[in-house]
């Protein structure tokens, strides 16, 4: 599904991943892990085709096609879904409404009718529901003055309406509580099925014991310095990232 | 006021002085009015008219409006179903119109406000001693020539009182609207709220439908006794002319939370003077402007803090595109004595042409020791990693940036007392927005 080769990319000049390599399969979870500054946003970000972040040399196979030079909507409408360690907050637009646009995005890309608020409306709340998520979310502007936990959840409401093929969970367990992280890992579970693909970028193996990876990549200085399979995370988790990236 | 400008310098004074004349000659009204009429003339002619150096002008060029004759409006007429057009569903018992500046007891409706709201004419109330003595001492006070000139001109006007203990259920609506002219007309509408101890009252201004030729000057002052509420908002919508003053006097424990909206015109002016004079008085300022084409919105604003313990937030967010203008010229004093201030001024831009202009001039006096002041601006285009959030979840970016400046003015939008009142900004400053996709 995800091929990435030889990925160099960086922003202002700055070269931030120097060769990155990486194959996702459709049904498969990948864990990217590694200490505060290896790379592991900016990869999400150059993944998500953000303005700021250039590939320099490498490429960027989504569906067998190259994703260089195409712009971070047509990815999120070819089925590439981005959930961000900090969302954005957006005062004045409301969250129903947003996600609307966002869904009827992707159905007028299909080729579909759009849905009427009231349809909509129904689907929402169907989603709502299996997340466990109350009626304020509906009410309350887009990620505007929620709590962490909230904004999180937020994100995991948004997947599961979008559907996307290939979600890229970047730090998705930063700042949660263990409530708020069981919350929104269950989320995550129920809305992966086998045809999709998942990333989860993440700093601590916490989130690991929730999300069960197929692989696990350990990201140093902007290359992928280990991979193996869940047991790697363990073994990060009890010695740190220092015996790998002092080697 | 006069076509001719190279003559004396006080020629547009001379105008006024004769404007002034034949209002006099016509009129019945009382002596008092009289009286403070004399008075607002005398003070009118001691400001003066501004010149471009002026500071309260800063911002605002007058010449324009300063040259322009205008007549004294006779009360046109406007059809019912014009007003019922522009009244709010939760007012429609409870609204005062004013057609071309004079209070029209046909096309209004009290009939929901209840016996602890009066009505009077200012004609009859200025009798009084307590409304004498403050209107009179308005002028002494006076430092706009605008509000002067309102003073001098106002031939009646409608004095409202919110009796102790009262609450009023209904959302007052005040309408000031203007039938079209072919020359240009001066309009000087004027109210006096008393909001008496511990009363309540939510009150929507709207100013509307202005010809381009009219020129619309209100004056409206609010006494906010003892632990009184007032929720009040003010639409400025007229195309005209426009310059209106607002001026609030805060006792002990009272709130003042006012939302505004600005549509822009010609050359459209607000300019609050607030104060707050015993402790505890709470005052809350949002105004949104949403300007293109060449629309002007200028804010001048004056908050007083004279006594401790009293919270003042301002918030203001100007839209502007085109080669519209706005500007915010702001000052909180606090003056000596007043410790323990609060308060907050914020002032947001969204610029979204090359051409058009946001000037912000924030003030702070401060003449207390132990006080917290804030006051912050920006000036910026759309956030750009809102427009990226946006485009990962499959919003274009012409959809994403329609949406957020929309969002700019809907979180302001938002602040308006009543959904009727929210709606009402939202057809007509979105709209604007939506033209200009």
């Amino acid at each position: 599904m995800l091929e990435i080769k030889d990925l160099h990319a960086g922003s202002e000049g700055n070269e931030i991943l120097k060769g990155i390599s990486l194959s996702v399969k459709k049904g498969e979870i990948h864990a990217i892990m590694g200490p505060n500054g290896s790379g592991k946003s900016t990869l999400a970000k150059v993944l998500s085709g953000h303005p700021a972040y250039k590939i320099t040399s490498g490429e960027i196979l989504f569906e067998g096609k190259d994703l260089q030079g195409v712009s971070a909507e047509d990815r999120a409408l070819n089925g590439i879904f981005m959930g961000y360690q900090y969302p954005v907050e957006v005062p004045g637009v409301n969250n129903a409404e947003f996600l609307r646009m966002a869904y009827n995005a992707r159905l007028v890309k299909q080729g579909k009718e759009e849905l009427d608020p009231m349809d909509f409306d129904d689907l929402l709340q169907s989603k709502m529901d299996m997340l466990g998520m109350e009626v304020k979310y509906k009410e309350r502007n887009l990620n505007d003055g929620f709590s962490g936990g909230e904004k999180k959840k937020n994100e995991t409401l948004q997947m599961a309406l979008l559907e996307p093929k290939l979600a890229i969970l970047d730090e998705t367990d930063s700042g949660l509580d263990i409530d708020a992280l069981r919350v929104v890992a269950d989320g995550v579970n129920k809305l992966y099925t086998k045809d999709k693909a998942l990333i989860l970028i993440t700093h601590y193996q916490r989130l690991l014991d929730y999300i069960k990876p197929d692989y696990v990549h350990v990201l140093s200085k902007g290359c992928i310095i280990k991979s193996g399979e869940k047991g790697l995370a363990l073994e990060l988790e009890a010695q740190g990232y220092d015996w790998l990236t002092k080697v | 006021m006069t076509t001719t400008t190279t003559e004396t310098a006080n020629r547009p004074e001379l105008a006024i002085r004769d404007l002034f004349n034949k209002s006099q000659s016509g009129n019945k009204t009382s002596p008092a009015l009289k009286k403070f009429n004399q008075a607002a003339l005398e003070k009118l002619e001691a400001l003066k008219f501004p010149d471009r150096k002026h500071e309260m002008y800063t911002f605002v060029g007058t010449r324009e409006l300063v040259a322009t004759e205008f007549a004294l409006a006779a009360s046109g007429t406007i059809a019912k179903e014009q007003v019922d057009a522009l009244i709010y569903s939760n007012s429609k018992n409870s609204c005062l119109v004013f057609v071309d500046g004079a209070f029209c007891e046909e096309l209004s409706d009290i009939s929901a406000l209840g016996a602890g709201v009066r009505l009077t004419p200012l004609s009859e109330a200025i009798e009084q001693a307590e409304v004498s003595d403050y209107l009179l001492a308005t002028v002494k006070d006076e430092n706009d020539v605008f509000s002067a000139m309102n003073g001098a001109l106002v031939s009646d006007g409608l004095v409202l009182e919110i009796t102790e203990n009262t609450t009023v259920d209904v959302p007052l609506q005040i309408l000031y609207i203007s039938s079209e002219s072919k020359t240009p007309v001066l309009h000087c509408p004027r109210i006096l709220i008393f909001a008496r101890r511990s009363s309540e009252l939510n009150v929507a201004v709207k100013f509307s439908g202005g010809a381009t030729s009219c020129f619309v000057n209100a004056v409206q002052d609010i006494l906010v006794e003892e632990n009184a509420h007032i929720t009040y908002s003010q639409f400025q919508d007229d195309s005209a002319w426009h310059f209106s003053k607002l001026r609030t006097t805060q006792k002990r424990a009272s709130r003042f939370i006012s939302s505004n909206a600005m549509s822009g015109a010609h050359l459209a002016r607000c300019h609050y003077e607030m104060w707050l004079t015993e402790p505890g008085a709470e005052l809350q300022l949002n105004s949104l402007s949403v300007l293109h084409k060449e629309e002007q919105a200028h804010n001048y604003v004056q908050i007083h803090h004279q006594a401790e313990h009293c919270t003042s937030t301002q918030l203001f967010r100007n839209l502007v595109d085109d080669k519209g203008r706005s500007s915010i010229d702001g000052t909180v004093v606090v003056h000596p004595g007043a410790q323990l201030t609060s308060s907050e001024q914020l002032i947001n831009n969204l610029m979204l042409s090359d051409d058009c202009r946001a000037d912000n001039k924030p003030n702070l006096k401060i003449y207390a020791d132990d006080v917290k002041c804030t006051h912050g601006a920006t000036v910026g285009q759309l956030n750009e990693d809102q427009v990226f959030y946006l485009k990962t979840r499959g919003l274009s970016e012409a959809t994403a940036r329609t949406l957020l400046t929309r969002s700019f003015a809907e979180s302001m939008i938002q602040t308006a007392p009543s959904p009727q009142v929210a709606e009402d900004w939202r057809n007509v400053l979105l709209k604007k927005l939506g033209a200009n996709e």
